[in-house]
């Protein structure tokens, strides 16, 4: 049933996938960003295509930069900075990755980096360990330069802000994953934090008119609110009537769905339709597959949990995978 | 399933049985280990992703620790295929059986449309034929299947051949078969009890795996056949004979019959009564009235299509058999075993349950000899389960048989049930192309499912199991082209599963590209293939293929993407505007001359593109006809609005030669007067602070300012 696809570096910390599953960009605890590419399209064995060191310390997290926008790809360090790596041939020269563009902040450490697709441009959102979100807009889409800050808040629905020392020590972004035109961009936010207004996992739409962004539903109900959040997914849509999103807490994974219908409030109406148990431990990631249909979850009980709903709209574990 | 890699055992096809459970019992989901060659420690923190269609990647790391373990793999990635494959069907097969059954399914889906078009106009008469474009569709998947059971006979029959050794049948064909006959086949309808006869005959060896039954009797006894001598003194060859007879396996049964030894010729004279007796028996056998359509050529019996005439022939032939069980000749048989299994034979086809029940070994088999002997008029699908319960209480199975769940789920007409049992044991191929079927049967089974679900997101469980086949297919190489077939026959869902699996396609290979692309023109989904094209535009460009990168976006009217490629190239052309740098570039603006329009800037280096040209032509110094040409050019390039002013010192630096025309001046005084402004104007900004000197030689001014005062004074003189 499985199948062995590439071997990974000593030292390898984490891996992500491209956007056609061609590729797969890995990191190391000593900076090094590899790439293996499929040998050739029909085969399915590959191979290690170059090694670039980005950064002195260890890379935690790999993400890639949308397909329309070139071979890159967003690398989160352990020292809380994160770099854009391109891969580029210039003046015939082998191809080769190169840096476009170095975030550093003094005051705080980088925790989560996504990139989200607008009609008119590449937006980046930037979760820091102070508990702001900067969301950066790509000026020029042909090169991964030029950012501008477009917008910077904290992740509260209420106007009330939370004390200035907050400590994070783990965000989760999720796009929502639809590209159509006039679609306005939104994103799903959490913490893991000691302050708990800021923890809870919060949609957040831009608003065009006002060109500025908008917290438009929460996550959690009343009594959940400073739960840790350690992970969101925003399930692709290809047609239903609601959104869904997981969210997983240190109480376990929720699946919620999100109205699209505006309430007289502004806000989305929001329905918790499942909690999920069964991960020993905390979880740490959540990917949907390409239908929005089943989700596939890991956590720090070593294993792969997969979850689907039935017809009457219970969701129950489907599989477990177990690594031995 | 198709698409899978390999399947290994280990379980088999994990969540292809459970995709989508509908039944909500809670049931602990099944555990699969993932194998891996990452030395120990593995770290805890494994990583998912999906890949396309529903094959998941795991990413297994070593645990960092200053001890590391040894080797030097850090981790491993590895695929897991969620639509695990079949160990009865091999993937290649899996694979053919995908494309082979594309175009049935698409053409029962444009029947279906066209159908529904024209009972729009006028209703009714078109409804009536709806199951025979099903049959033929059932009938074009089952030939995908496996070849047709009924195998020719060879020329030389071997009298000690009972069984034709044939294709080993599939459950997966003998499902179909199932479904077709009691859900698609209205002309079978009528006589369900006898199609399931035959369709056991066909596949009763499938059962012969977990447990005993006539069948596997048989090939045991076939394969003793040769080493025995009298033949009828064995108690086996009675016992198959019983068995064949109990679920109407005729032909075997008189042929088994006929290996006598009565029949010997040398025996034929002392043992008279005795091969009498046997051929009496065979011609009853052979004459057993079948309350059927037709009898295939060399099967036995008498096939009746009219109730009223198979009831007069059946109730005399039973009373031929009660005369002949009480026929005197029996006590001048002297060969026991003879008498007894003859007897036997007769109890069989009165219907004695108690013979019919040693007889046979499944319940399947009992259940087919009730119908043969016991209750040859049973209709209606009510009594038919009742019979079944009746039969499996006599004669448990193992739960795990792969049909008995799928077959009491179309007794019991359990819509419910049948789809789950198709999906648990034959996967999302089956269930997809078997709701075909389902739907024709009963206007029930259709209403739910068609019927919408909101906790699906408004998904119809018919719409449901064909994105997830369709995911199945996108999961491989080879058939993710088929998956739009079943995609696009969904209404809700399949045009948005669609896009995305488009949009997941890698762009790097043209094939591949152009196959996409193909795909999303036959679709008209003119926003996905502009969004592929993109993603190519932008991929050739940074890998350094210019040109290619150019001719994407400009497929894909990226006019953003392309002014922004123009500036970059206004920036290169104004760094150095050397005969080298203007080869660089020369292709792209061709290329992007051909709609220089969709980018204002792309105006000026198309104009600037001809300009070079021409000044290239008037190299001697000679040609006054070029060198006019060449100042048409200049003229075009100042007087347009789109020419950056940086360009405008290089421009005229670059015409000197014309300028200073040997013969003549070429410029006219308006000319003259037009490019001194400019030379005007420039000297003005380069007193601005955000002025971008050219990349000139320091007296490029002052050389072209002398070659104009010099050109106006000489073309004062010519005027």
């Amino acid at each position: 049933m499985e199948k062995s696809l590439l071997k990974l570096d000593k030292g390898t910390t984490c891996t992500s996938w491209n956007y056609s599953g061609d590729r797969l960009a890995s990191g190391s605890v000593d900076g090094t960003l590899a790439v293996f590419d499929l040998r050739h399209p029909a085969s399915s064995s590959f191979a290690c295509t170059s090694r670039t060191k980005v950064d002195e310390g260890s890379i935690v997290k790999i993400v890639w930069v949308p397909p329309e926008y070139g071979d890159a790809v967003a690398c989160v360090c352990e020292d809380g900075t994160f770099s854009l790596w391109e891969e580029l041939t210039e003046d015939s020269l082998p191809v080769q990755w190169k840096l476009c563009e170095r975030f550093k902040s003094s005051s705080a450490k980088v925790l989560d980096v996504q990139f989200g697709v607008s009609p008119s441009s590449l937006k980046m959102v930037v979760a820091s360990s102070n508990g702001y979100v900067k969301v950066y807009e790509l000026t020029n889409p042909m090169e991964l330069k030029n950012w501008q800050l477009q917008a910077e808040f904290q992740n509260v629905i209420d106007l009330v802000s939370p004390s200035s020392k907050t400590l994070c020590l783990s965000a989760s972004i999720s796009w929502n994953p639809l590209r159509g035109e006039g679609q306005g961009s939104s994103f799903v936010l959490g913490f893991s934090s000691d302050s708990p207004q800021l923890t809870s996992s919060k949609v957040w739409e831009f608003d065009r008119a006002h060109q500025r962004w908008l917290p438009v539903a929460e996550m959690a109900l009343p009594d959940d609110r400073g739960d840790q959040v350690h992970g969101v997914a925003w399930a692709p849509n290809i047609g239903r009537p609601y959104e869904v999103i997981a969210v997983a807490t240190e109480k376990g994974i929720s699946i919620w769905h999100l109205s699209l219908n505006v309430e007289v409030d502004g806000r989305l109406s929001v329905e918790k339709v499942a909690s999920l148990s069964g991960h020993e431990g905390e979880v740490w990631q959540m990917e949907w597959d390409m239908s929005g249909m089943t989700l596939a979850t890991t956590a720090s009980d070593g294993t792969v949990k997969l979850w689907q709903s039935n017809l009457k709209g219970s969701w129950q574990e489907q599989a477990t995978f177990v690594p031995t | 399933m198709p698409g899978a890699a390999s399947d290994s055992g280990g379980g088999g096809s994990a969540g292809a049985g459970a995709l989508v459970p509908l039944s909500s019992e809670t049931k602990q989901s099944p555990v699969y280990p993932l194998r891996h060659s990452v030395g120990p420690p593995v770290s805890p923190r494994v990583s998912v992703c999906w890949a396309r269609g529903s094959s998941l990647r795991v990413s297994i790391f070593q645990q960092q620790s200053p001890s590391c373990g040894e080797g030097d793999v850090g981790g491993e990635v590895v695929e897991v295929k969620l639509s695990g494959g079949d160990g009865e069907i091999s993937d290649a097969q899996w694979r053919r059986i995908a494309y082979g059954s594309m175009s049935p399914f698409a053409m029962l889906q444009s029947r279906r449309n066209s159908v529904s078009t024209l009972s729009r106009i006028s209703p009714s008469p078109y409804h009536v034929d709806w199951w025979e474009f099903v049959m033929e569709y059932s009938k074009d998947i089952n030939a995908l299947l496996g070849s047709p059971r009924s195998t020719p006979a060879s020329v030389i029959e071997d009298p000690k051949t009972v069984l034709k050794k044939s294709e080993k049948p599939t459950s997966l064909k003998a499902a179909w078969e199932l479904m077709e006959l009691f859900y698609a086949d209205k002309l079978s309808q009528a006589w369900l009890p006898e199609r399931l006869i035959d369709w056991l005959a066909d596949y009763d060896s499938l059962f012969s795996g977990s447990c005993a039954t006539v069948h596997s009797k048989l090939v045991d006894f076939q394969n003793e056949l040769i080493n025995i001598q009298v033949i009828e003194d064995n108690p086996r060859y009675w016992e198959v004979i019983g068995s064949a007879l109990a679920v109407g396996w005729l032909e075997i049964v008189v042929k088994l019959l006929h290996l006598h030894g009565s029949y010997q010729l040398d025996q034929l004279s002392s043992r008279e009564t005795e091969s009498g007796l046997v051929e009496a028996v065979a011609v009853l056998i052979s004459r057993m009235p079948r309350m059927r359509l037709e009898l295939g050529d060399g099967r036995l019996g008498e096939c009746y299509k009219a109730k009223p005439d198979f009831i007069k022939a059946w109730e005399k032939w039973r009373a031929q058999i009660t005369k002949m069980d009480c026929s005197a000749y029996w006590i001048q048989c002297n060969h026991l075993q003879t008498r007894e299994g003859l007897k036997n034979l007769l109890q069989i086809m009165l219907g004695n349950t108690n013979s019919l029940s040693s007889a046979t070994y499944h319940w399947l088999e009992l259940y087919v000899s009730h119908f043969l002997y016991v209750r040859p008029f049973t209709v209606g699908l009510e009594s038919m389960h009742g019979l079944a319960q009746k039969c499996i209480q006599l004669k448990p199975v193992p739960r795990s048989q792969k049909l008995m769940g799928l077959l009491l789920g179309i007794l019991g007409e359990n819509t419910e049930v049948v789809l789950a049992e198709c999906s648990k044991q034959f996967g999302p191929w089956m269930v997809a192309h078997a709701i075909e079927l389902m739907t024709a049967g009963s206007d029930e089974a259709e209403s739910l499912l068609c019927e919408e679900h909101y906790n699906l997101g408004e998904l119809s469980i018919q719409e449901l199991h064909r994105l997830v086949y369709a995911q199945v297919l996108s999961s491989h190489a080879f058939t993710w082209q088929i998956a739009p077939v079943y995609l696009t026959s969904c209404m809700k869902q399949g045009m948005g599963l669609l896009e995305i699996l488009l949009c997941k396609q890698p762009v790097q290979h043209n094939e591949l590209l152009h196959k996409n692309l193909e795909i999303c023109r036959l679709y008209e989904l003119d926003s996905v293939s502009s969004h592929i094209m993109k993603i190519a535009g932008v991929h050739h460009w940074k890998h350094g293929r210019k040109g290619a990168g150019v001719f994407w976006l400009q497929q894909a009217r990226d006019e953003f993407r392309l002014h922004k490629i123009a500036q970059q190239l206004f920036a290169s052309v104004g760094k150095s505007i050397s005969d080298e740098s203007f080869k660089q570039w020369e292709g792209l603006i061709e290329l992007l001359g051909s709609e220089s329009k969709t980018a204002g800037g792309l105006e000026f280096l198309h104009k600037y593109r001809d300009f070079k040209r021409s000044l290239k032509h008037i190299h001697d110094g000679k040609s006054i006809e070029a060198a006019q040409q060449a100042v048409e050019s200049l003229m075009l390039l100042m007087k347009n609005p789109s020419t950056p002013q940086r360009f405008w010192l290089p421009l005229l630096y670059d015409s000197l030669k014309l300028i200073n025309w040997q013969d003549r001046p070429v410029l006219n005084v308006t000319q003259t007067n037009l490019l001194l402004n400019r030379l005007q104007e420039l000297s003005i900004a380069r007193l601005r602070p955000d002025f971008v000197e050219a990349d000139l030689p320091s007296q490029a001014l002052s050389a072209v300012r002398l070659a104009l005062a010099t050109n106006l004074g000489r073309a004062i003189l010519e005027e």
